[in-house]
Formats: C-alpha cells, structure tokens, sequence
C-alpha cells in the first residue's frame, strides 16, 4: 500500500469522477431519446442547413449511441470502475479479516462511556458471560486470551462487504459483453415466401446481403386471427439445410425463436405476395363459359383456339381496385394486352365510364372475349429477423452478478462486534464495540441490547 | 364490467382516507389514523378482488392474460403496488404521516385511470409479441420499482415541507410536527430508493430477456428502454452521492424528486416518442 498515489491514479479512483460519467451518460442518453437517430434523422436534414447537417453528421450526432462520444466515456467508466475497486480492495480485505487484539485495540478507543461496564466479577467469569451472550446470538465467535485481557469477536454478513465489488464487476462484464457483442455480432433480416428457400440475409447496417453457412426454406407459413382481426399467432415452419441435407426443422413463433449454429431467428412479421396462380373465366359472345387455371409466365391456348395468352403481372391491388392480372392475348392478326380486375362490377358501379376512358381496362377488348378474372391465390411470406451476438452470455452473465451483488449490498449488512474485558483493581470493566458499514441505527440497538443483557447477567450471577 | 366498477369505487375509497389521514395530522386523534389505515386496506383488498376478477375474466374470454398488458392496467397496478407498499411501510415502522402524502398519488392515479379521455378499460387481447412471462415479470419488477419511488418521492416533498415551515417546532403548526423528524425522513428516503433501484434493476434485466426472445436483441436503445436506463443512472448517482459523497437531507430530497420525474417521464413521457412500448396505439 503505497501512500502517495500518482495523480493520473488518484483522479480515476475518485467517485466525483463516477458521478461525472454517470450523469454525463445518463445526459448523452437524453439526448439520443429527443433528437432522431439513424434512419429517422433524415427528418432533420430538411429542417436546418446540408453543411450544419453533414457537420453534425461527421461528429455522429445521429448515431450517438454507437459514437466515438459514447464509447469513450464507457471506457472512461471502465478505467474508473477498474481503479476504483483496487484501490479499495485492499481496505474491503483488512475489514473482512479484521480481528481485534492487544495489537489493534484502537476500536475501543472512542467506546463511549455508555457502552462500558463495570462490574465486581473475575475476568473469567465475566468472559465467560460474554462468550455464552455472543453465542447465543451469533452462534461462533472467537475468544483471545491475553495476560490481563480478554478479546472477543462475533460478526455477521461478513460477506456482504464484498457485494458493492460484485456490483461494480458485474458492470464491467457488462461492458465487456456489449463489446463482443458490437464487434463479433450482427443483426439482419430476410422474407421467405411460402416454399422458398434462402441462403443470405440482409444486415441493418450496410447494404451488402450476407451469406449464411446454410440454407432455410419456409415449408408453410400459418396466422390464426383475433374476432377483430388482429394477429393471435403466427408461425413459420422451417427447415434449415446444408447441401441437401436437413439440419435441423422447427416452427418459428414469436417469443420462441430457433438457434443454429450461432445464428437466432426469430418471427418478425409477415405478409402476402401474389402466389403467381390465378383462376380465369373465359366467356365467349356465343354463351359458351371456360374456367381456366393460370399461373404466371406460362402461355395458354385460347378455348376456340384463335391464339394464345400470357399472364404478364398479377397485383394484390392494384391501385387500390383489388386483385387484378395483365394479360396479352397474341393472334396472327393481332396483339393486345389489358388488365383483367377481380371486382370489375363494383368499379363499374362506382366509376361507370372507366372502360371508356381507360381502355386498357377493359377485359374484352380480344373479341368474342370477356376475360373475368375469379381469383388470385396469395401466398405468405415470413419475415425473419437473423442475429447472432456471442455476447449475450456475457451479459446474462453480467445481469446475474449485478442482482446477486445487489442483494447482497442492499438487503444484507455486515455487523461485528468486539468485547474487550479488562481486569481492574475492584473488578472488571468490559467495553462493547461494534462496525457497520450499513444499517447504524440497527447496531446502536444491538449494542444496546447487549449491554443491557450482559450487566444482567452478570448481576444474577452474583 | 363488475370489476371497472369495483376499481371506480375504490377510487373513492384511496380518497376517503387521504381525508382520514388528513384529519389525523391536523386533528392529532389517533382514531383518524387507525379509520385511515382500515379504509385503505379495505380498498387495496377490494382493488385485489378486482384484479383477480379481471384476469379470470380475461380466461372467461379466451385471451388469458394478467391484468398489465395496457395503459388502463398499469395504471391500476401501479396504484396497487404503491398501496401495498405505503401499508408494509406503516406496518413496519410504526407510523401513519406518511400516508398523507401518499395515498393522494394512489387517488390521482386511480382517478386519472378512470375518467381520463382515451383510456381504454377494456380487456383486450395481446398481440402475440405480448404473450410472454417475461412480460408479467417484467412489468411487475418495474412497477414495483415506479412504487417505491414514488414513495421516496412523497417523503422528498414532506422533506421540503418541513424545511419551509422552518426548524423552530414550537412555533410551526400540529400538522408539521407529526411530520417525521428530517433525520427519520432522509433515512426512509434512501431505504425507498435503494428498493426501488433494485427493482427497477430486476426491471430493466427482465425486459431485455423479453426483448432478447421477442426482437432478437436484448436491447436497441428504444426511448423507452432509454429513458429506463437514465432512470437507472439517477438513482445510481443519488446512492453514491449518499454513500461515498456524504449527501443528506435536503440535497436527497432533490434527488428524489429528480428521480421520479423521469420515472413518469419514462411511464407516460416517452408515449409522445415513438416506440415499441406504447400504450398509446
Ligand atoms: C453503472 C455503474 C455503477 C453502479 C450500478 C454502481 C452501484 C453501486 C451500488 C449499488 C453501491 C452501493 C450503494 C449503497 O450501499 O447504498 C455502490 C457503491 C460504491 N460505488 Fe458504485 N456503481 C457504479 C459505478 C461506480 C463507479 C464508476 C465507481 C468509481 C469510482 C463507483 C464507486 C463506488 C464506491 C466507492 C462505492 C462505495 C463502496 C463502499 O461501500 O465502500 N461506482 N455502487
């Protein structure tokens, strides 16, 4: 233990100095909540000038979180925590191993006069009353006899001296976890549509898509919806595979993610795409009715075989009309494409004249045709959310240690108590002190109790 | 629904014994203290009951859900918890003036809860990222976190009371002299904080392993989730500052009160931000 301590030393081991960073993150973090981070700072940029905003940019004012700023007062923290605990340590240790003797009876020296006794007893019995106090409250203790005195020692919760350490590790651990986590992690996100297979996913930041040491196919993708509509479940089955070989297969929740090999998927979201199948009526002027299934790509022989169709595009909704396809009918004369709607009587009704002034919506512009357009099967795609963060143990790690360490700080208190008994020429006289770190208000009683119990016993006795 | 009505009347029971508490601190009749301390036990019990009926209620109705899963339930909770909190503490130490300034935030909040626009007292269904333990754990820590501070937080302005009223007590009023002396004050204050930090704690860490099962990431700076941290930060600052600075009395008080403020900054400011946490959808 040396006792001049350099000044880089003394500055990181001083609390003024956590008191600083903690409110200086505590006010970074403010910051970060009022002005929009990442994607969302695009809404600034039209509101001030491009050279302030490029500036504010350069010094990453819109990603404070993962700034030069930020990370330089989480290592100034650190060096803060790391310092500050060992040039505590040392003090924490002698208190543990504390035991009071001839040597070090400076405990006793401010022992107030009321926490003394004196008594017509020889010290042995005396010592003895002591000894059997302590251990009925505090079961063990420990006894040194010395030419005219008698030391003795009881403690409890010794151990929760070292709980503020724990805490303090805990958050060094922490940050050490974040660390790996940024530097070895990523996180990234991918749509799988209903049968599909995928072997890359899409990383949050950077716009290059990552390749994954295996592939995933969504076999089916289910929602089960509330009365009103709102999502109850949603679930993906996957099978990830390696070459053509299965690794492993799993329905994918929200709340119950897949691991493999490192990486977490997890149920994200959802959505319905065009299935690229749909089912045509084909009627002719003559009556005569064809129902015919379609899909995407492909031509189809006209019924009265006066050429052929291609679908060319299949749409949801389009332009807020419902589902409808494009189609191309090509004959020897002629080639003529149009779109084809689901509701074509309903936008008639609200819209009469809509053939007349959009041409290319009218469904029988290829005579004798009039194509009606019955259906559109909707496939699901699955979003998947894909992290890996070999960190996270890290930081469960850390979360453990820092409410094990607060319990032990908060709910648990380290008391001792020494008794030193002398012998004096018309009697004993004993001294009651005690320690704590924690709860004062509690030991004054404790001290007081025991007084009040050892002149009692000692009375009795005689 | 039987219980919003039950919840709706124990608003006016909180009510009635803040009076009762009241009357106690001018009147200096321990007979008001005892008809405060039944009356607010009766309401915690009935809001209780209440709690219960809604959530086998949510059973009832296919949903299965504990009563925290919108705005309207954690605010009943959070009235709930600082209650029952209030009611140990009393039991524990022996002393009702605390009480007066408690169970006002209890009424306030119970009443805010129920006749506040836009407040939706229904049970709903959960969206399915809401249907997990982690959720009920994770509200309940951080609630009773919210409670302990908010009573560290009356104590905070009693604190503030009592220094104005000035240190010459023959003089001040009944009502400031049954205030707990500073000392006692400043005590408390540091046990509620030093609670509530833990919970907040077990609070933010059983958020992040929902967040880690639900969103793939135990955190990701969410204002919410921000807001928790900074939070967090203030009454870490407020412990050391106590501990190893040696801050007491008037200076905690200020602490405590800075506290709270972004506690319900966190519960209810952060709903104007956007975030996953929203109630307010
Ligand atoms: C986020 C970071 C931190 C947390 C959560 C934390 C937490 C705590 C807690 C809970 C206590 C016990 C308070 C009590 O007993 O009421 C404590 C004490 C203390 N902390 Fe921290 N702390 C942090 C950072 C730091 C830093 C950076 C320092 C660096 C100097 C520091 C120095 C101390 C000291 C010296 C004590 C008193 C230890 C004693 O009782 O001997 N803390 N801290």
């Amino acid at each position: 233990m040396t006792k001049n301590k350099s000044g880089i030393w003394s500055f990181f081991s001083s609390v003024q100095l956590a008191i600083v960073l903690l409110s200086l993150i505590a006010f970074f973090a403010l910051i970060g909540t009022l002005v929009p981070q990442r994607e969302a700072a695009a809404e600034v940029a039209g509101l001030i000038s491009p050279g302030l905003f490029s500036l504010l940019d350069k010094m990453q004012f819109f990603d404070l979180y993962h700034s030069v700023w930020f990370f330089l007062l989480m290592g100034l923290l650190t060096v803060n925590l790391l310092i500050c605990s060992l040039d505590r340590l040392p003090m924490a240790w002698r208190r543990f191993r504390m035991r009071p003797s001839s040597q070090n009876d400076d405990v006793f020296k401010d022992c107030p006069e009321e926490n003394s006794i004196r008594a017509r007893a020889d010290m042995v019995q005396a010592a003895n009353a002591a000894a059997s106090l302590l251990k009925k409250r505090y079961r063990k203790f420990i006894r040194t006899n010395e030419a005219d005195q008698v030391f003795l020692c009881a403690d409890k919760g010794r151990f929760s001296l070292f709980g503020v350490y724990v805490v303090h590790l805990s958050i060094l651990v922490l940050i050490a976890g974040v660390i790996i986590g940024s530097v070895f992690g990523m996180e990234a996100y991918v749509n799988i549509t209903e049968g599909e297979t995928v072997n890359a996913v899409n990383p949050r930041r950077g716009s290059q898509s990552l390749p994954l040491p295996f592939s995933v196919r969504c076999d089916k993708f289910t929602v089960e919806l509330y009365e009103s509509g709102a999502p109850k479940t949603f679930q993906s089955d996957l099978t990830f595979l390696k070459g053509n070989q299965i690794v492993q297969q799993g329905k994918l929740l929200v709340n119950h993610p897949i691991e493999i090999e490192g990486f977490r998927f997890y149920q994200a979201s959802y959505g319905a795409v065009p299935g690229g199948k749909a089912t045509l009526a084909l009627l002719r002027a003559d009556g005569r009715r064809d129902i015919i299934n379609v899909g995407a790509g492909y031509a189809f022989e006209l019924p009265g075989k006066e050429g052929t169709f291609n679908i060319l595009r299949m749409e949801e909704n389009l332009m807020k009309m419902g589902p409808a396809i494009k189609v191309v009918v090509r004959s020897k004369k002629e080639e003529v494409s149009f779109w084809v709607f689901q509701q074509i009587d309903k936008i008639k009704q609200t819209n009469p004249d809509i053939i007349q002034q959009v041409p290319i919506f009218n469904p029988g512009l290829f005579r004798p045709y009039t194509f009606t357009l019955v259906g559109l099967e909707e496939k699901y795609f699955t979003g998947l959310q894909v992290s890996r963060d070999p960190g996270t143990p890290v930081v469960a790690a850390a979360a453990l240690l820092l409410i094990c360490g607060l319990m032990m700080v908060l709910f648990s208190y380290s008391r001792q108590i020494w008794i030193r008994i002398d012998q004096k020429k018309e009697g004993v006289r004993i001294c009651i002190a005690g320690r704590s770190y924690r709860n004062k208000t509690g030991l004054e009683r404790e001290l007081q109790y025991l007084i009040a119990e050892l002149k009692d016993n000692l009375e009795k006795s005689k | 629904m039987i219980n919003t009505t039950i919840l709706s009347w124990v608003t006016f029971v909180y009510f009635a014994s803040f009076v009762f508490y009241l009357f106690r601190m001018i009147l200096g009749r321990e007979f008001w203290g005892k008809l405060a301390t039944w009356t607010a036990l009766a309401g915690l019990v009935a809001q209780s009951v209440a709690l219960i009926i809604r959530w086998k209620t949510s059973y009832d109705l296919g949903m299965g859900h504990a009563p925290l899963s919108n705005f309207y339930e954690s605010l009943i909770f959070f009235a709930w918890t600082i209650v029952l909190l209030y009611l140990l503490m009393e039991w524990r130490l022996k002393n009702r003036s605390i009480g007066v300034f408690v169970m006002p935030v209890a009424f306030l909040i119970m009443a805010y809860a129920s006749i506040a626009p836009g407040i939706n007292n229904r049970i709903e269904p959960l969206i399915p990222a809401l249907q997990s333990n982690w959720l009920t754990s994770h509200v309940l820590t951080c609630f009773m976190g919210y409670a302990a501070f908010t009573v560290a937080f009356a104590l905070g302005i009693m604190f503030f009371i009592k220094q104005a009223a000035g240190n010459d007590s023959s003089k001040s009023g009944a009502f400031i002299r049954r205030l707990p002396s500073e000392y006692q004050m400043d005590e408390l204050m540091y046990s509620c904080a030093a609670l509530g930090f833990i919970f907040l704690t077990l609070g933010i860490v059983t958020g992040s392993v929902w967040a880690h099962y639900a969103w793939g990431s135990y955190w990701s700076w969410d204002p919410k989730e921000t807001w928790s941290l900074i939070t967090w930060l203030v009454y870490a600052v407020m412990l050391h500052t106590r501990l190893v600075r040696g801050w007491r009395g008037r200076r905690m008080a200020i602490m405590a009160i800075v506290g709270f403020a972004c506690v319900l900054f966190t519960y209810l400011g952060v709903n104007f931000l956007p975030s996953l946490h929203s109630y307010m959808t």
